[in-house]
């Protein structure tokens, strides 16, 4: 093993490792460890004053190896990354140690065992840091097209931005329309209509040479990586084509909750969900009627279907709130109010989240003679038939539990955003399902469209409920993230792919048959047939290595030799005993 | 058990002298009453607003105590006339339970 410099930095994390992890005795316990010339702890290993920290101390101690023990990689591995670069060292030389969500976190019960446990995983970093090889990045051509799938008005909007830019798109939509949702809604808040809208856009869009419309068609294949996609589209006459792109934007909306037959009376004639009173209002300009019978009085039950508590029977209960229900149903109310001020309507909520500019659809509903009661969540309204109406029964918190017996002719379940049932999709772009069955984000905050699929952006209500305007502004998101990744012509891959030994691979096929990615070739060397990497597909993800009989393939900075280090290091007895 | 009566609202509605549609159930009212009021006002507001008439008359004794000292709307954070709303209500009982001729 060559003489290593490697140099050590331990984060208290601002007590969200030190509460539980006692940082200096692991600095301590791994400061004379073979290789290590310099270990410190730090109160935010990520901060500015703390990364130039390292930058000093990697160039004054001329440290060529270090380990960063703080969080998961899967937050600040760019982070210290970048910083190594500024450093003047191979960013592939740095390794991060997580002592957080895997120790500190997972041991908040307390116990003296987070800190023995911090000890293992940074020596086994420090083991893995003294076999790093500083590797080089690999960078591949972009395509300058996107893959939109899904032309509601998030899809619609995408595509008219990305064209605007420059960029070339493919717009895939399942149904023979565009427009989704929206365009059945008719008047959206806080004002316009939808269909006028999606008229609006799709006259846009077909003025558009740059922008190629599918409808009934369906992604069914994709092929490649990070700028520089295949996809394979079913379209409407049953062909398939083939189309290079370079990012793909999946905006693929989400379904509305359907009550179960019978819940707060569904399937009853007039009780019926918001998008479908939606529906109704949208399609009909007469005097408002329900089974020939006018509409004299109206009874909104709020969060149907959201914000279930987690206790509950059904196998997985709706935890969220789906934020465009409490406003678009006042919005409802106020359409109503307008074609008929005589219909009494009254509103049964848990918690009125019109939220933002919104809350002035409260207040003018109110004005307008809208009454409010509050329900508990445990006693929530029961629907009572009586002859061609209904009673709503009702139990009004801020009113002293007074029980109220509500008429109404219209009962509107509020319900709330699900998720969209799209397994094949799901299956295809290997997208990652949050347990709210709504696509996930990489960071909420910080790459809230982006996925662990380089180069696939989730955007509008795929990724979770949002309003239409929220849903555009995530569009747009998604459409600058695309063009940052394409206007550079360029990406940088990392280069932890695999690397076959030639002269021991015998080509048996294996490793081709365990990658997902399709990265594996026959090749043949010097008359020999043996396996070979296609380095812009290759993930790293590293199937092919366990089922590789003749131990031939490896992958780059996740070799044997280096996991092997790493678990000799964590299995290695921690010397004095932790308190 | 209460049975909400939306006749009673419209009569409400259609007299324009009474207006709580802006109450938010802050019991701001109730807090500030210098008469410790049984029935306080955001509670009356709830009975007319939902048509319990009942309620109302039920609570008669309560309507003509207050000293329609303004203190509750000097405070109400909605602006909402309270001193007006319980002086209609006054109004109603007369003719409706006293059979006062409107003033």
């Amino acid at each position: 093993m060559e003489d290593r410099r490697i140099g050590v930095f331990i984060c208290y994390c601002g007590g969200n490792i030190s509460d539980y992890v006692e940082v200096e005795k692991v600095r301590a316990a791994v400061e004379n460890e073979p290789g290590v010339v310099l270990a410190k702890t730090q109160m935010f290993a990520c901060s500015d004053a703390a990364q130039d920290e390292m930058i000093s101390d990697i160039k004054e101690k001329g440290l060529d190896g270090i380990v960063v023990a703080s969080c998961s990689p899967k937050l600040h591995l760019y982070t210290f990354r970048a910083m190594s670069l500024r450093a003047g060292l191979n960013p592939f030389r740095y390794t991060q140690s997580n002592i957080r969500e895997q120790c500190s976190w997972a041991h908040r019960d307390g116990g003296p065992f987070a800190t023995e446990k911090a000890i293992r995983i940074v020596r086994a970093g420090i083991a893995r840091a003294r076999l790093s090889e500083p590797l080089a990045t690999m960078r591949i051509e972009t395509t300058p097209k996107v893959l939109v799938l899904g032309a509601g008005v998030a899809g619609l909007m995408a595509s008219l931005t990305l064209a605007d830019i420059g960029l070339p798109v493919f717009l895939v939509e399942k149904e023979p329309e565009v427009g989704g949702w929206t365009c059945k809604w008719g008047g959206m808040f806080p004002q316009g209509n939808g269909s006028d809208l999606v008229e609006g856009l799709l006259k846009k869009v077909k003025q558009r040479e740059d922008i190629t419309l599918f409808t009934r068609a369906e992604i069914i294949e994709r092929t490649g990586s990070v700028g520089d996609f295949t996809a394979k589209i079913r379209v409407a006459d049953g062909s398939v084509v083939s189309l290079e792109v370079g990012a793909i934007i999946v905006a693929t909306g989400f379904d509305t909750y359907r009550p179960a037959e019978g819940e707060f009376g569904y399937g009853r004639e007039g009780v019926w969900t918001l998008p479908e009173v939606k529906e109704w209002l949208a399609g009909n300009e007469g005097p408002l009627a329900v089974d020939g019978r006018p509409v004299e009085s109206v009874a909104y039950i709020y969060c149907v279907g959201s914000r279930q508590p987690k206790d509950s029977e059904l196998e997985r209960p709706n935890l969220y709130c789906s934020r465009y229900c409490c406003s678009s149903a006042l919005h409802t109310a106020l359409q109503i109010h307008e074609r008929n001020p005589e219909v009494h309507q009254f509103h049964l909520y848990r918690d009125m989240r019109s939220y933002g500019k919104y809350e002035l659809l409260y207040e003018e509903a109110s004005r307008k003679g809208s009454m409010f009661f509050r329900f508990e969540n445990d006693a929530p309204p029961e629907i009572l038939a009586e002859s061609r109406r209904h009673i709503v029964r009702a139990k009004g918190q801020l009113e002293g539990d007074e029980v109220l017996d509500i008429p109404a002719d219209l009962v509107v379940l509020v319900t709330g955003m699900v998720p969209r049932q799209n397994d094949a999709l799901i299956n295809v772009l290997k997208l990652p399902v949050g347990t709210d069955g709504f696509f996930n984000e990489i960071h909420p905050k910080l790459r809230p469209v982006e996925t662990v699929m380089d180069g696939v952006f989730i955007v509008g209500a795929s990724q979770g409920p949002k309003t239409l305007a929220e849903s555009v502004a995530s569009s747009l998101a998604g459409v600058s993230k695309s063009a940052a990744l394409l206007k550079k012509g360029y990406v940088d891959l990392d280069p932890y792919i695999a690397m076959v030994n030639a002269e021991r691979c015998v080509w048996c096929g294996k490793c081709l048959e365990a990658c997902p990615y399709g990265a594996i070739e026959k090749s043949v060397l010097e008359g020999k047939e043996i396996a070979s990497v296609i380095p812009s597909l290759c993930k790293g993800g590293g199937a092919c290595v366990p089922v590789c009989p003749e131990d031939a393939i490896e992958l780059k900075g996740y070799t044997s030799e280096e996991i092997t280090a790493a678990i000799d290091a964590l299995i290695e007895q921690v010397a004095a005993p932790v308190p | 058990m209460a049975r909400v009566n939306t006749d009673f609202i419209d009569e409400v509605r259609r007299s324009d002298g009474f207006d709580a549609t802006a109450c938010m159930h802050c019991g701001q009212c109730t807090a500030i009453c210098p008469m410790g009021l049984d029935l306080l006002p955001r509670r009356l507001f709830f009975y007319v607003g939902a048509g319990l008439e009942d309620k109302v008359i039920e609570n008669l004794e309560t309507i003509f105590s207050c000293l329609l000292c303004r203190l509750c709307e000097e405070n109400c954070p909605r602006d909402v006339h309270i001193a007006e709303d319980v002086r209609f209500l006054r109004n109603y009982i007369n003719r409706k339970v006293h059979k006062l001729a409107r003033i």
